[in-house]
């Protein structure tokens, strides 16, 4: 067997069994088949209730608060890049691997569904950009506009691409979780930010070129918050995404959203064990190292998963625009983009569900003592152990296997609803005639049902 | 359809998702205080060894179903899977051709390996899921460190 195991992953899952396996997959049928039934004939979710929270809204969007979140973000930046640079280079003692994979990259999106866009006020490029803008304005007393406005063409791509650049970095980098090369990838990653934010202006950046920023945004739809016009409200969930205005690049990102995760299931699963080391033998008679080829394998198998997620998608919008309507593809492909949302949900919630529950723990112990075992400590001896948490072990008796086997089927069952959801009430607006709108749904449910029980039996191959 | 024909269509649905899932679910009744009970009694007498002299050789020596992992230069050449029910007793035996230090991922218990000296866990599975089982030898010179793998499935 050759893996590229997670360095901070103490604890893998099982595989669901195979009853639970064939009852999901037997649920997610029927409830296609109601929806197909009882969904609304008129458009729900695009005539939104949005209604504003005056009093929550001038604390949560208050200056101090505004101020206050950035200053955490950066601060955040600065010890993961210090800790990796500086600490313990074991992946498990040391701040920056955990906090990067764990608690920024599975905890955000966890928040974001929730709570709203809590990125947004913590990213700690866009705090150090604004607060660089401020000081330019002032000292020049005029105002600053960018110097290139964000070009149409170019979208989502560079977000696309951020977050494939991610992936890549997680899942097929054989040091991709030693702190060193973490925190250089967070230091080349920000040298980007500050590039894009001096050319296109911040909150432009943020928006789209930033694929963090356009990756949490997008699960930030999924949660009943909005801001307009600088007031804090509420919606109905997930109707952020049916008013969500798709950008070139959008489609690309959410294949690599979801191509992702489906990349680091299969690679747990005896379809990719068994053909991994093939491959990367045939790049070591190519003149490669063992660990150049293995991963070179591992980024032909991330880019395939991606490219056939890409492809079955695809494949449901040809479908969708054989029932008629004068509808190019890429049309219909960014019309139910968003109906993609909450099934990328369900895949990172199901696939690193007992891993942010396990391994997050740890960074209690880890920011006690966030320089690892550095030599000399810039906090003194009393650096090490901030918090009294030194000795804490992780507790693996929050979630028994079989609690966490129904947590999972659960969030592939809600993301399914949710997308049905979604891509239905998109239809409706989408096509003039409701027949038209009927008949498309057909072809998108096949989609659904397809990403949904590929998730299931990427859960029920796990490790085996 | 009417609004109430299709509340009337969810709720069967539901009614029917949920029989199913009552009638696939195996049955998990029997053994589970039983299961309970030994794992109590078997922590409790396993614990104090594990935590106050981790390189002592654990109670029964070579009790017939331990697992034996054979190292040379700290590799397995295959990596072989330990399963048990949680509330089993764990019993691995690495014999290695160089000193070396195996550990057990999660449940994080290392022992000393030498030649002629193997390393002997024995402990109780408290925690279901899958941990690796690691050379550190392995891990140090840039080698796969991957041994073995324990298996701990719900009982």
């Amino acid at each position: 067997m050759i893996q590229i195991a997670h360095g901070i992953v103490g604890r893998s899952d099982l595989p669901i069994p195979e009853w639970l396996f064939g009852w999901a997959a037997a649920v997610v049928l029927v409830v296609s088949f109601v929806a197909l039934a009882v969904l609304w004939p008129e458009p729900k979710l695009t005539r939104t209730s949005w209604r504003p929270l005056p009093g929550l809204s001038r604390v949560v969007l208050s200056r101090p608060v505004d101020l206050l979140c950035g200053a955490i973000g950066v601060f955040l930046l600065g010890l993961t890049v210090y800790s990796g640079l500086e600490g313990s280079q074991s992946p498990t003692a040391n701040f920056a691997p955990t906090f990067v994979y764990v608690i920024f990259w599975l905890g955000l999106v966890g928040l974001s569904m929730l709570l709203g866009n809590v990125y947004r006020a913590f990213n700690p490029w866009r705090a150090l950009g604004r607060a660089v803008s401020w000081v330019a304005r002032t000292a020049a007393r005029a105002p600053m506009p960018a110097p290139l406005s964000y070009p149409e063409r170019l979208g989502h791509w560079p977000a696309a691409a951020g977050i494939f650049l991610f992936a890549a970095l997680e899942l097929a980098a054989s040091d991709g979780d030693a702190p060193q090369t973490v925190a250089i990838a967070v230091l080349a990653y920000s040298v980007i930010q500050f590039v894009g934010m001096a050319l296109y202006g911040v909150e432009e950046w943020t928006e789209r070129g930033d694929g963090f920023g356009v990756y949490f945004g997008l699960f930030a739809r999924i949660s009943p918050w909005e801001v307009r016009d600088g007031m804090l409200g509420v919606r109905p969930p997930l109707a952020g995404l049916a008013a969500f205005q798709p950008l070139p690049g959008t489609v690309a990102l959410l294949a690599v959203m979801i191509g992702s995760v489906t990349f680091d299931g299969a690679a747990e699963a005896p379809i990719w064990t068994g053909i991994a080391p093939d491959i990367s033998d045939f790049f070591q008679t190519l003149g490669l190292s063992p660990e150049k080829a293995l991963e070179a394998t591992f980024l032909i198998g991330l880019i395939a998963a991606i490219a056939i997620v890409y492809g079955f998608y695809a494949l449901g919008v040809r479908g969708a625009r054989s029932v008629g309507g004068g509808f190019t593809d890429r049309d219909l492909a960014r019309a139910f983009v968003a109906s993609l949302v909450p099934i990328a949900f369900a895949y990172v919630a199901a696939h690193y569900f007992t891993l942010l529950l396990y391994q997050g723990q740890a960074i209690v112990t880890l920011a006690g003592n966030p320089f690892g075992f550095l030599a000399s400590n810039p906090l003194g001896e009393a650096g090490t152990d901030i918090f009294g948490t030194a000795g804490r072990s992780i507790d693996y008796g929050v979630i028994g296997a079989t609690s966490a086997w129904y947590w999972m089927v659960g969030f592939v069952v809600l993301g399914h609803v949710a997308a049905l959801t979604v891509a239905h009430d998109k239809a409706l607006t989408f096509y003039s005639d409701v027949k038209l709108a009927v008949r498309s749904q057909y072809w998108m449910l096949a989609v659904m049902v397809g990403f949904t029980s590929l998730a299931l039996w990427l859960l029920s191959q796990a490790n085996q | 359809m009417s609004k109430g024909g299709r509340w009337g269509l969810v709720a069967l649905a539901v009614a029917v998702v949920v029989a199913a899932f009552l009638i696939a679910r195996p049955g998990d009744d029997e053994g589970d205080d039983q299961v309970a009970s030994t794992v109590t009694a078997e922590t409790q007498t396993e614990t104090s060894p594990t935590a106050t002299a981790p390189s002592a050789p654990a109670p029964p020596p070579d009790a017939p179903s331990a697992t034996v992992i054979e190292l040379t230069g700290h590799e397995a050449g295959e990596v072989s899977d330990i399963k048990v029910a949680k509330g089993d007793r764990v019993r691995l035996v690495v014999r290695s051709d160089a000193p070396d230090e195996i550990h057990v991922h999660g449940y994080d218990i290392s022992r000393d390996a030498a030649p002629g000296k193997p390393a002997r866990f024995s402990f109780p599975a408290t925690i279901e899921g899958i941990f690796e089982i690691e050379s550190h030898e392995a891990e140090h010179e840039g080698k796969d460190a991957l041994i073995g793998r324990l298996v701990v499935e719900p009982s």
